[in-house]
């Protein structure tokens, strides 16, 4: 391979020609030791997220009373550890968009298959008997002939109702509230609006637990302690300057332009913000308000510190008392109760994923 | 339509006076442009006729009735914003037939006008899509039918054309003039482009810094412009502008002696249009320095005793090349003499080439 002498490019004339094969032959190895280390990264770090899941859902439809049996875990890891490495090995073989979906639709048929072997024999859902059975506590503890001393539980879907009561209730009241300050942070000028700003954010890194102490006193002397409405309100106080923030920033990417454009056609302030700006920035209200029910949905501090009768129990303080009650004799049910926990926030999260996904972006700005 | 006056209008934000006073008429189913650079209040008084700002001072008419503090949505004005500012989240459809929605206009009527305003513009086929899936010219059809749909009394244009490519201004340009010249409507544009003013406006509206400089037909700010300012920001090619000393019907520059007709002394500056230069047998000497070839025309530019010299020649008679030594001359009824201290047109005055 000859290299054309170039006038002002001395040193290139010197040097011994280039190895062009030698130089692409290193590039190619730099690329696949990349990918290698991705990937085997990659596989590590899923590993020990997907396990604990996996393995909860997998004991709540397993394990049985007054048995204390690990096999049916190792049996379920051994399907799922080869599964997930196998899933990554196809993403990072695969040439095509099809290959990668062919793949992957093979992988879980295979793990599906066996799953079915291995472990399908030993599901059930006799651990889900709190469902049905309020009493459930004795009923468990009767199977390994120690009745006495069982806690006397709600009804699952009273405690059910009270968590969905408080999330939904603070979800409301943080999304009205913020969405119309948020607007006013965003859009007026006023005296003391930058410091406001600042003092929001300084309000959010507070931790709230050193505030346990004062707030229980002041609900107690309001009079709403052991009430849903004390802690909807406590919430809602901790939650509401970070969803200020975030809706502002969400306002601030709206432009003038389109609110005064709605003022000339015809509209007050009040239906320009209605009809043009609100549908605008509806992304940011859709993830604060997810956000802020999960955040209600799995509150254990303030429900456990203002909440004091059976009646008022959230499914944290629900799920707090079964493991307390039930733990040493059946862990099944504990891990029952644990997906039966789960199940609403995972599905809230999984239709809100895509508006989640885009707080990040509008949030930012702040 | 509405006949619009400023009468001592101010306007300040917070200490800053934007306008210091403004007085101005438009006369009823004109066409006028706002033209200034950039900060030199045209938007602030387009934003005040809209009534989305208030004046902070004089008086505000329309039809001879003060709207001052006439809210914007009951002042029947008609707006297209730079950005358009269409609503993202509604159809055309929908978009063009927001402003009827707060007039409580019947159903069957409402949409009748929107058709009719969409075949305005030709938007009819569009009426369903978003405007996110619109072109640049399209969105801009768009917000003008959604301006017109009310039978404004007054339509504002800011920047309108500005977004949009070179050759679909050109026919936008056209089309936004022959629909004010079927609709009549009172007509205000905002523009820093001295070319979308000067062909589309009756009378141009020159700005600086809150003033009006001058007020006049696009020939009146061409061939007669009242100060150097507006000299130097209508033309292009700018006009040149040369430096010299008005003395006993002369004036010099840098030892070349322009014969003065009318009357001038002291320190005045001579303005040249490029397209009045000719290169020929007299005039004063030059060196070309650069060749600028811009389709139809050749911009030169020429090294001289008072600098450098811009002259547009017709391609046709090109033929001149870089380093060539020219003389150029003008007709003396094309030159403009001003004078430098208070940058004012001195009417009536005139140089003519040096023999």
């Amino acid at each position: 391979m000859s290299v054309q002498a170039i006038p002002k490019a001395s040193t290139a004339a010197s040097e011994p020609a280039a190895d062009w094969d030698a130089l692409a032959a290193r590039a190619r190895g730099v690329r696949r030791t990349k990918a290698v280390v991705l990937y085997a990264f990659l596989i590590a770090v899923s590993l020990p997220i997907i396990l604990p899941y996996f393995w909860l859902v997998t004991i709540a439809f397993s394990a049985r009373s007054g048995v204390a049996e690990t096999a049916v875990l190792w049996r379920s890891m051994a399907v799922v550890v080869p599964a997930v490495v196998a899933f990554w090995l196809t993403a990072a073989l695969a040439q095509s968009r099809r290959q990668l979906w062919i793949g992957i639709a093979t992988v879980a048929a295979i793990a599906v298959f066996a799953f079915a072997v291995l472990v399908g024999p030993d599901l059930h859902v006799g651990n889900f008997i709190f469902l049905w059975e309020p009493d459930f506590a004795s009923v468990v503890r009767s199977r390994i002939g120690e009745v006495k001393g069982a806690v006397q539980f709600p009804n699952v879907w009273h405690a059910f109702g009270n968590s969905i009561l408080i999330a939904g209730a603070q979800t409301a009241i943080v999304v009205t509230v913020a969405s119309l300050a948020a607007y006013y942070l965003s859009r007026f000028q006023f005296p003391g609006r930058s410091s406001m700003l600042r003092s929001l954010l300084v309000l959010h890194a507070f931790p709230v637990l050193t505030l346990i102490v004062p707030m229980f006193l002041m609900l107690y002397w309001i009079g709403l302690l052991d009430t849903l409405s004390g802690v909807i309100l406590v919430l809602v106080a901790f939650e509401l300057p970070f969803a200020i923030f975030i809706m502002k920033g969400f306002y601030d990417a709206v432009p003038w332009d389109i609110e005064m454009s709605a003022l000339t056609d015809g509209a007050s302030r009040r239906q320009a913000f209605v009809s043009v700006v609100l549908p605008q920035v509806r992304n940011g209200i859709l993830a604060i308000a997810v956000f802020t029910f999960i955040r209600g949905w799995e509150e254990y501090i303030f429900v456990f510190t203002f909440l004091i009768r059976n009646s008022n129990w959230t499914m944290s303080l629900y799920m707090y008392w079964v493991r307390d009650d039930v733990m040493g004799v059946d862990y099944g049910v504990v891990s029952a109760v644990g997906v039966f926990y789960l199940v609403p926030s995972l599905i809230l999260y999984m239709a809100a994923q895509r508006y989640l996904m885009q707080m990040s972006i509008g949030g930012v700005k702040g | 339509m509405a006949k619009i006056e400023f009468r001592n209008v101010v306007k300040r934000f917070g200490a800053i006076e934007v306008i210091p006073e403004m007085n101005l008429v438009i006369e009823d189913g004109e066409f006028v442009a706002l033209l200034g650079p950039s900060g030199c209040g045209k938007s602030t008084s387009l934003f005040m006729l809209a009534g989305i700002y208030l004046p902070s001072g004089g008086e505000l008419l329309f039809d001879g009735h003060v709207v001052n503090e006439v809210e914007a949505r009951d002042r029947n004005v008609g707006i297209v914003f730079q950005s358009y500012a269409l609503y993202p989240h509604m159809s055309v459809r929908d978009n063009i037939l927001f402003p009827l929605r707060f007039k409580k206009t019947p159903r069957d009527e409402a949409f009748a006008r929107v058709k009719a305003a969409a075949d305005l513009v030709r938007v009819a086929e569009l009426l369903e899509r978003r405007p996110s899936e619109l072109s640049g010219g399209q969105q801009q059809r768009v917000a003008l039918a959604r301006a017109l749909v009310k039978e404004p009394q007054l339509l504002l244009l800011d920047e309108p054309l500005s977004n949009l490519d070179a050759s679909l201004r050109l026919s936008m340009r056209t089309e936004i003039k022959s629909l004010h010249e079927q609709l009549g409507v009172t007509t205000v544009l905002v523009t820093h482009d001295q070319i979308e003013a000067t062909t589309m406006a009756d009378r141009i509206i020159c700005m600086r810094a809150g003033r009006i400089e001058q007020v006049g037909t696009p020939d009146d700010l061409y061939l007669r412009p009242s100060s150097l300012f507006v000299a130097g920001f209508i033309g292009s090619p700018p006009i040149n502008l040369i430096a010299g000393e008005a003395e006993a019907g002369t004036v010099t520059v840098n030892g070349a002696r322009f014969p003065l007709e009318g009357g001038a002394s002291g320190s005045v500056t001579v303005g040249l249009r490029p397209e009045h230069l000719r290169f020929g047998e007299t005039g004063f000497a030059g060196r070309i320095a650069q060749i600028e070839p811009m389709g139809r025309e050749i911009l030169y530019v020429v090294e001289t005793g008072m600098g450098a010299v811009r002259v547009l020649e017709q391609g046709s008679s090109a033929g001149h090349s870089t380093g060539e030594q020219v003389m150029i001359g003008f007709l003396p009824e094309n030159s403009l003499v001003f004078e430098t201290a208070r940058q004012k047109l001195i009417a009536g005055a005139h140089v003519r080439a040096p023999e």
